[in-house]
């Protein structure tokens, strides 16, 4: 190809003697979006890091734009043009929003920055995403999806010949995931070549060229974009052919354990009735902001509800706090994990026993063994693997995370339990496990399960039944096998 | 699932974290100071010296104690050495007139009130725990002033609970361990304890997992107030005076005691032998220098140094730590 921007040639690289990537190659033309697929930990991270002169590689060679180059830093990329954009935000959340779009890069004249240039500049490029967003505006303030958008704003701005996007959609809209999309068009038109790394396979056909995916550290399928099947993917990504999206079996009990009437929360939510039964798993549908997460967070406390009321096993409940809904036997996994579920610093036991340590001894006592003990069994149960219960959780994968998360509530025995987007941020394989995890656990428990979820395959593979949200409003119920895919999308736009 | 080499990975990276300790380093150095102490004075090994540092240290000591457990909780308390200041002033005026109970009692209201002042402050109205206590350290240094008109108030007949010496071991040294065993119990045993982790690891987490975290921020905050009071009214006997300038600095001693024993200051790391290590380190130190006849402003600038070593081993140990990550 005479317009290869990028060509890496068996990179091999090791940490601390563990190899990683084992001679992985990939190319990139001009213009082209190129989507890497792969589980985590399967390469995609240390292979564009090593792009972007983050990481050096242990062997292999780098060509960029026919040049092939000895060594590749982070100062050098930059100014070959290569852009990352990650799926953390990398801005200044306390500035405007022109200032981060220019951040470091601010115009100025001397040693004075040019605020009105740069006001103007910053809406030229925002009118060009076709973004509303005032320049003015304290970046902080935004939403994770608005700024998300200003770190590709801000990549534009530069001279961008190769971008990575690290999963930019996974806070995003989907107003604002067709928008980064058409974005991404334009780009292409205009020469830059595109890698888009993603967990969402649907996004592939819509966005690119080609597909690449890695597993294990090998590169094990290239393909035309267009030719790729879905099964294809996901077989190659895990290594087997996959299951095909079976709906689970479907529990068949009437004894309510929540009951929801009419309620209402601002403008976030109006008007929601629904019933959820003992060992039933019930799923809010919707996009981001439809009111699905919201709901879960009413319910626990942490929003106020402005209408209707809420019953727990008959009982009217109003939740006041957190503290309060966990003492009713309530459960809820938030979505943002780092930010609101796990105590990064603190062990995998201390992380899962939290919620039981009254349970664990008395007089306010904690027996560190009870712990220990709880630890080990859910470690079994849930599949979880990790060094032992003395293992900081941070260290942890996403998916080992989250099961750690999910055993926390049912150590403390819970009656009803709340998960917000439980696999955001999870691989494929670990996602059917803990599908399968929570319905054996509801079953067994007849604990009441409530799901708000964005991912429609989340919604077949874990639902009994699916309320279908939009705007705050329930538009649809689907009930047993009449829960499809192709419905949950129809219903939710 | 992760892969198997992620696995490996993340477990190599955890042995390499797991080698050291985090207070071994601190540990080597009082070992190095202690060896460095004996060969240069001939009184250093003797057991009285070794009263004298922990007498030294008992007034710190207690302080040192919910100090820790609201460092691991990610807040501070500056205002411990005001509020020894102003309990000294109080107890020396009240012992005069009304006699040693009512006196401590007054001491002992004056803690209870001071913590709740703090923890009113930091989680209710929501100020941020530095400035709170810095506010209320300002403050009450000028009441310690006004009390006793900037003078020294001298106290009759209570020097027992300074200077007792039941079985040979002096008062003050007793109940230093005393409030220790306890501090160690609560943050390893209890709900209270492991709870303090968890909000200094992850407040907002701790909040939605239901753990009522203003609670025992407040009573923590209650419980370094009454240490001030007590540690205040021990020094205020074992000087006989109630002397507004006495407990000067205390809260930089106290700081560097916890931060040296390797408590986080981002929270969710800490332990209350790691600090009671610390604060050996400070007294060891300050001992030795005034064995060595080394001018006592010099200890100041050593404890100056020390804050600064201890915070900088805590700040590369984060980033080491998130490097590994």
């Amino acid at each position: 190809m005479s317009n290869e921007l990028v060509s890496l040639q068996g990179i091999h690289k090791s940490f601390s003697g563990v190899e990683v990537l084992h001679g992985v190659d990939l190319t990139l033309g001009a213009g082209e979006v190129l989507a890497l697929l792969g589980e985590n930990g399967a390469g995609k991270s240390t292979l564009v890091k090593i792009l972007a002169g983050d990481i050096e590689p242990t062997s292999g060679s780098i060509e960029i734009k026919g040049t092939k180059l000895a060594k590749l830093d982070v100062y050098q990329a930059r100014q070959l043009g290569i852009r990352m954009i990650f799926q953390e935000l990398n801005d200044a959340p306390a500035l405007t929003v022109a200032e981060n779009i220019f951040l470091g890069q601010w115009p100025h004249s001397g040693p004075f920055v040019g605020w009105s240039e740069m006001a103007k500049k910053a809406q030229e490029v925002l009118d060009r995403l076709e973004v509303d967003i005032p320049v003015d505006a304290i970046a902080g303030q935004l939403r994770v999806g608005e700024r998300q958008l200003l770190e590709i704003a801000r990549a534009l701005t530069q001279d961008t010949k190769v971008l990575v996007l690290d999963e930019p959609t996974a806070a995003l809209s989907n107003v604002e995931v067709e928008r980064l999309f058409s974005v991404m068009d334009q780009l292409r038109a205009e020469g830059v070549g595109m890698i888009y790394i993603t967990h969402r396979l649907d996004e592939v056909a819509r966005v690119a060229d080609r597909v690449q995916v890695l597993r294990d550290g090998s590169s094990v399928l290239t393909v035309d974009a267009k030719k790729a099947s879905r099964e294809d993917l996901v077989s190659a990504m895990l290594g087997h052919a996959s299951e095909k999206n079976v709906r689970p079996q479907l529990h068949d009990t009437s004894e309510p354990a929540l009951k929801v009437s009419g309620l209402t929360s601002f403008a976030e939510f109006t008007n929601v009735n629904f019933t959820v039964n003992k060992g039933e798993v019930l799923a809010l549908f919707g996009k981001i902001g439809s009111g699905t997460a919201e709901i879960c967070e009413s319910l626990f406390g942490l929003r106020p509800i402005t209408g209707g009321n809420v019953e727990i096993f008959g009982k009217v409940y109003k939740a006041k706090s957190a503290a309060d809904s966990a003492d009713q036997a309530i459960g809820y996994l938030p979505a943002d994990r780092q930010r609101l579920g796990s105590f990064p610093v603190r062990s995998v036991a201390e992380n899962l026993a939290v919620r039981s340590w009254q349970k664990m001894g008395r007089f306010g006592f904690v027996n560190r063994l009870l712990e220990h003990q709880a630890f080990s069994r859910w470690a079994d149960a849930l599949r979880i693997v990790s060094r032992g219960s003395t293992q900081t959780i941070s260290t942890l994968s996403g998916g080992n995370q989250q099961k750690v998360l999910l055993a926390r509530w049912f150590e403390a025995q819970v009656k009803i339990l709340l998960l917000v987007e439980p696999t955001r941020g999870v691989d494929v394989g670990a996602r059917r496990d803990i599908y399968e995890i929570i319905r054996e656990q509801a079953q067994s428990s007849g604990m009441a399960v409530l799901v708000a979820t964005s991912d429609y395959e989340e919604v077949v593979l874990l639902a009994d039944r699916a309320l279908v949200l939009s705007r705050g409003e329930v538009v649809s119920e689907l009930t047993g096998n009449s829960v499809e895919a192709s419905k949950l999308i129809a219903a939710s736009s | 699932m992760s892969n198997r080499k992620d696995t490996e990975l993340e477990q190599e990276q955890a042995k390499s974290r797991r080698r050291i300790p985090d207070v071994a380093p601190l540990l080597g150095f009082l070992v190095l100071l202690t060896v460095f102490f004996t060969f240069t004075s001939p009184y250093f090994l003797d057991p009285d010296n070794f009263k004298n540092i922990f007498v030294a240290l008992a007034v710190t000591g207690i302080i040192c104690v919910p100090g820790t457990m609201l460092m691991i909780a990610g807040q501070v308390d500056l205002s411990v050495g005001s509020a020894a200041a102003v309990s000294g002033m109080i107890l020396a005026n009240v012992v005069n007139d009304y006699g040693i109970t009512t006196g401590l009692l007054a001491v002992f209201a004056f803690g209870l009130v001071l913590g709740i002042v703090n923890g009113f402050f930091v989680t209710v109205v929501g100020v941020n725990s530095l400035i709170t206590t810095l506010g209320t350290l300002a403050t009450l240094y000028g009441i310690a002033l006004l009390i006793g008109n900037g003078q020294t108030l001298m106290m009759k007949n209570f020097e027992w609970l300074g200077t007792a010496q039941p079985a040979g071991i002096p008062l003050p040294i007793f109940i230093f361990f005393f409030i220790a065993i306890i501090g160690i119990i609560t943050l390893r045993r209890t709900r209270f304890g492991r709870s303090l982790y968890a909000i200094g690891s992850n407040p907002n987490a701790a909040r939605v997992v239901g753990i009522r975290s203003n609670r025992i921020l407040f009573a923590s905050f209650i419980l370094s107030g009454l240490s001030s009071a007590l540690a205040g009214a021990i020094l205020t006997s074992q000087l006989s005076a109630g002397d507004p300038n006495a407990a000067r600095g205390l809260e930089l001693e106290v700081i560097t005691a916890i931060v040296l024993g390797g408590a986080s200051l981002a929270g969710g790391r800490g332990t209350m032998w790691g600090t009671i290590i610390g604060l050996t380190t400070i007294g060891v130190l300050n001992n030795g220098l005034i064995l060595l006849d080394v001018p006592t402003f010099w200890q100041r600038v050593a404890q100056g140094l020390m804050l600064i070593l201890a915070v900088s081993f805590d700040a590369t140990r984060e980033r080491l730590a998130s490097k590994r990550r």
